[in-house]
């Protein structure tokens, strides 16, 4: 649904009103209104709209010409007719190159038989309450009448509209109904709007991240369908309390200055986009590799824990618990708890203790306690239950999460801090090639956590296709793999509804990946939704097919890339690039860790 | 009328709630539990859909759930199982799980069967409050909602409107299964609670005839879980709940 707001007049106002999705902004050129623009009217202040909002004049029974004069003056888009104008009028202005919205005034006798000469002589027909002048009453028609109306022409529906209309108007269903009329409902005096109250609307409507944005979180965490915070009452206050904080420390001065000197001079951002000149004449195409594998620690990871741990500071925290797979957000975690002198329990699957022994070596030597979680798999879904139970029993605590997943505001938290990624990819490969959208973005998904960096700048950057690849282990049918959106349905894990590995009973399944990073059953909301709506494209790659990848990368490149990121490198061989194709890859982390399995495998 | 509002309706103190997973120790085992807890003289069961993955749960039920689930359990068994219980089970009996296998299941399903078997009440910490409020209500099945020490009035007040049968009043921010300690905190929150006008019972780190008294004297009842599956384990489940007399 678009939203259109009538009766603008002055420029201050008028600039508080831009960060919103307007699509239509009206100006009353009819000087009777009490929202006249006046006759001294300054073409800039429609132009302070971006392109993307239509201008709309409003008339009544105007001269032609001199409604024309009006349209190039202001530089309008569309014409909105009030008065008696006739169809022939209305063709006219629709000749002369204008979108042409017609009014009507309706009551319970309207009849809409009135309406068929209008059918092709107009874009849009405007329904209004019928008043004894032109327009503007305040108040509501009943919009019953609306069934009355079978013509083809789509409309604006108007007349007394405010906040309080907003679940009426959800429940409103017409075909027809293509844009809400905001006028006198939203106003402080005539022609200042409310900012506010518009903006209170809109999100009740959902049309604020409907419109401007429809990959973002909506203020109650949901990515369409998925997302939400679904946590035991033990959880709430903890998570309640992060929710209404994260927002505002992550937009204070502070966080924003301390957090950027950290990632420059601490964790050695920017990280390059190197040209893989080999890789790209193996593929026939121009492939990047974004080189998260080069930051401290050695992987993404740290983008996040840097971030929460300033958080966590800002909230007067005083012990951190994380949960980890391979060991690489865990020993990000305790890399920061380290700085920061904070205490640091790391739950690490037992199992994956015993697999990973050089990354629990490096968070012991960084003074974390590394605590083996001996439930379930004994792999990161059971290490992530023994750290949220661990925050039920200490809810004093700070629970630093390592991906986009858990119960709204983490996914939401956790894609902002790693959104430096695609911010950075932008910059450089506009420099680098003169445009800074690629045709592809790929990275590997186990949660999420930096592919939901790498995509976050391109989610409404249409031409941009997104690649994520999720690893299927021994074979997406086998029974032994991670390939959750390839696999899974509906289901709620660990806080979030999303998509999941489960059996017909909605007992979680247990992964089965090489790499203990992607060995997770459900995935993070964005991603959820990112494939069922198609924006995103999944695709998997099996153990195999990752380790030769990460042969191939090393061979050519002499980069030795971690098991996680190799995943990503086998999509390379499952695409059919052009040659002019602009291919970003994000390595996300480095092999050191996986040295054994290499060795066994290729030594 | 709803057998826990009759309850309620009753007894106003010392309601003894025990928790049990379905299908444990062994799968055929839930009915013949039931009736053991009916024949000592409980006044309300909670019956656990085992999961793979229970957030609140401590060690024990962690492990007595993936022992359920070993053995075969499923929440359709379950009602397959409770199929011929009200000939028998006179008691108001609860299903507490986690939202994943009820979501699984279909929440209208779910409820249907909860009708057709006689289940007074649900509990699944994790669902949100405000959903299929009013699916629960059309079906006459309460679902019972948390309070915790960490719950802020604010919250309470929403839970306090929300609420359904009666408040699941967990004494200590912890897993199930741990120890309480007494303190003058604990008794305010206690006594805050037992004021609203929806009856409650306490659980979490009940484990013993003073406990549950303590507990009992602050609220209608208390509910004991983790120490009740271990008696099960260790074969003396009736004389644990004798000495609960």
């Amino acid at each position: 649904m678009k939203i259109k707001v009538c009766g603008l007049k002055y420029s201050k106002n008028i600039k508080e009103l831009v960060k919103l999705p307007i699509d239509y902004a009206g100006f009353i050129f009819y000087p009777k209104s009490p929202r006249y623009v006046g006759d001294e009217f300054d073409p800039a202040i429609p132009a302070i709209f971006p392109e993307s909002t239509r201008k709309v004049g409003v008339f009544v029974n105007e001269e032609l010409d001199a409604l024309l004069a009006k349209g190039k003056k202001y530089k309008l888009d569309a014409m909105q007719l009030h008065g008696g104008e006739s169809a022939e009028y209305c063709k006219k202005v629709k000749a002369a190159g204008f979108e042409v919205i017609k009014a009507f005034q309706m009551n319970d006798s309207f009849q809409f038989n009135t309406l068929n000469e209008y059918e092709n002589a107009c874009d849009f027909f405007l329904f209004d309450t019928k008043t004894e002048n032109y327009g503007g009453s305040g108040r509501k028609f009943n919009w019953k009448v609306l069934e009355n109306y079978k013509g083809t022409t789509p409309f604006f529906l108007s007349g007394g509209i405010g906040v309080q209309d907003a679940e009426q108007i959800k429940e409103l269903q017409h075909d027809k109904l293509y844009a809400l009329d905001l006028n006198s409902g939203f106003e402080l005096q005539p022609a200042r709007k409310n900012a506010d109250q518009l903006e209170i609307f809109l999100n009740k409507l959902e049309l604020n991240t409907m419109n401007k944005d429809k990959y973002a979180v909506n203020e109650r965490g949901y990515y369409g369908e998925f997302g939400g915070a679904y946590i035991p009452e033990l959880l709430r206050k903890n998570v309640d309390e992060l929710q209404e904080n994260y927002l505002k420390i992550l937009a204070s001065e502070q966080f924003k200055k301390d957090y950027a000197r950290l990632l420059d001079n601490y964790v050695g951002r920017p990280t390059p986009l190197t040209k893989a000149g080999n890789l790209s004449k193996r593929y026939g195409t121009n492939i990047y590799l974004k080189r998260e594998d080069l930051t401290h620690t050695g992987a993404h990871k740290i983008n996040n824990t840097i971030g929460q741990i300033l958080l966590a500071k800002y909230m007067g925290k005083k012990r951190i618990i994380a949960e980890t797979g391979a060991g690489q957000h865990g020993v990000a975690t305790a890399t920061v708890c380290a700085l920061f002198g904070l205490e640091c329990v790391v739950y690490m699957g037992a199992l994956d203790v015993e697999r990973q022994a050089p990354n629990v070596a490096r968070m012991k030597m960084l003074g974390a306690k590394v605590v083996p979680a001996i439930s379930g798999n004994q792999t990161l879904k059971d290490a992530t239950n023994e750290a949220i139970r661990d925050w039920i029993a200490n809810p004093e605590s700070f629970y630093l999460i390592g991906s986009v997943v858990g119960p709204h505001p983490y996914p939401d938290l956790v894609t902002r801090l790693q959104s430096i990624i695609s911010e950075e990819i932008r910059e450089q490969l506009e420099k680098e090639t003169g445009n800074p959208n690629p045709n592809y973005v790929i990275a590997c998904v186990g949660g999420g956590s930096n592919a939901a960096g790498a995509f976050y700048h391109y989610l409404n950057e249409k031409d941009v296709n997104l690649l994520a690849v999720e690893a299927s282990g021994l074979g997406v049918d086998s029974g032994e793999t991670a390939a959750t959106i390839t696999i899974g349905d509906i289901g709620f894990i660990h806080g979030s509804k999303t998509m999941l590995m489960q059996d017909d009973d909605g007992q979680i399944t247990e992964p089965y990946s090489i790499s203990a990073g992607l060995d997770y059953p459900g995935v993070g909301p964005l991603h959820a939704h990112l494939a069922v709506s198609g924006r995103a494209q999944f695709l998997s790659a099996t153990d195999e097919e990752a380790l030769n990848a990460a042969k191939v990368l090393a061979e050519s490149e002499g980069i030795i890339p971690a098991l996680e990121s190799a995943h990503a490198l086998a999509a390379l061989e499952k695409m059919q690039f052009k040659k002019d194709d602009v291919v970003v890859l994000n390595l996300s982390g480095r092999g050191d860790k996986d040295m054994e399995t290499y060795m066994k495998r290729f030594a | 009328m709803n057998r826990i509002d009759q309850l309620f309706q009753n007894k106003q103190k010392d309601i003894l709630s025990i928790y049990f997973p379905a299908g444990y120790p062994k799968l055929e085992d839930t009915l013949p539990t039931l009736q053991l807890l009916q024949d000592k003289g409980v006044d309300l069961v909670e019956i656990g859909i085992p999961f793979s993955d229970p957030l609140a749960d401590g060690p024990v039920i962690q492990t007595a759930a993936k022992q359920a689930l070993d053995n075969g359990m499923t929440l359709q068994l379950l009602f397959d199982q409770l199929q011929d219980a009200r000939k028998s089970i006179t008691m108001p009996l609860i299903l507490m799980g986690y939202w994943n296998t009820v979501y699984k299941f279909g929440i209208d399903a779910f409820l249907a069967e909860c009708q057709k078997v006689g289940i007074d009440g649900v509990i699944l910490p994790d669902l949100p409050l405000e959903e299929y409020k009013a699916k629960f209500e059309a079906a006459g099945v309460h679902n019972v909602l948390l309070v915790t020490p960490q719950t802020t009035d604010k919250r309470l007040g929403t839970i306090e409107k929300a609420a359904s049968g009666f408040l699941y009043m967990v004494s200590t921010a912890s897993t199930t299964g741990g120890a309480l300690q007494a303190s003058k905190e604990r008794e305010d929150y206690f006594k805050k609670i037992a004021a609203l006008d929806i009856p409650s019972l306490i659980g979490f780190g009940i484990h013993d005839k003073a406990s549950f008294q303590h507990a009992a004297s602050f609220s209608n009842g208390a509910i004991i879980g983790t120490a009740f599956i271990k008696a099960l384990e260790n074969g003396n489940a009736s004389e644990f709940l004798e000495s609960l007399q």
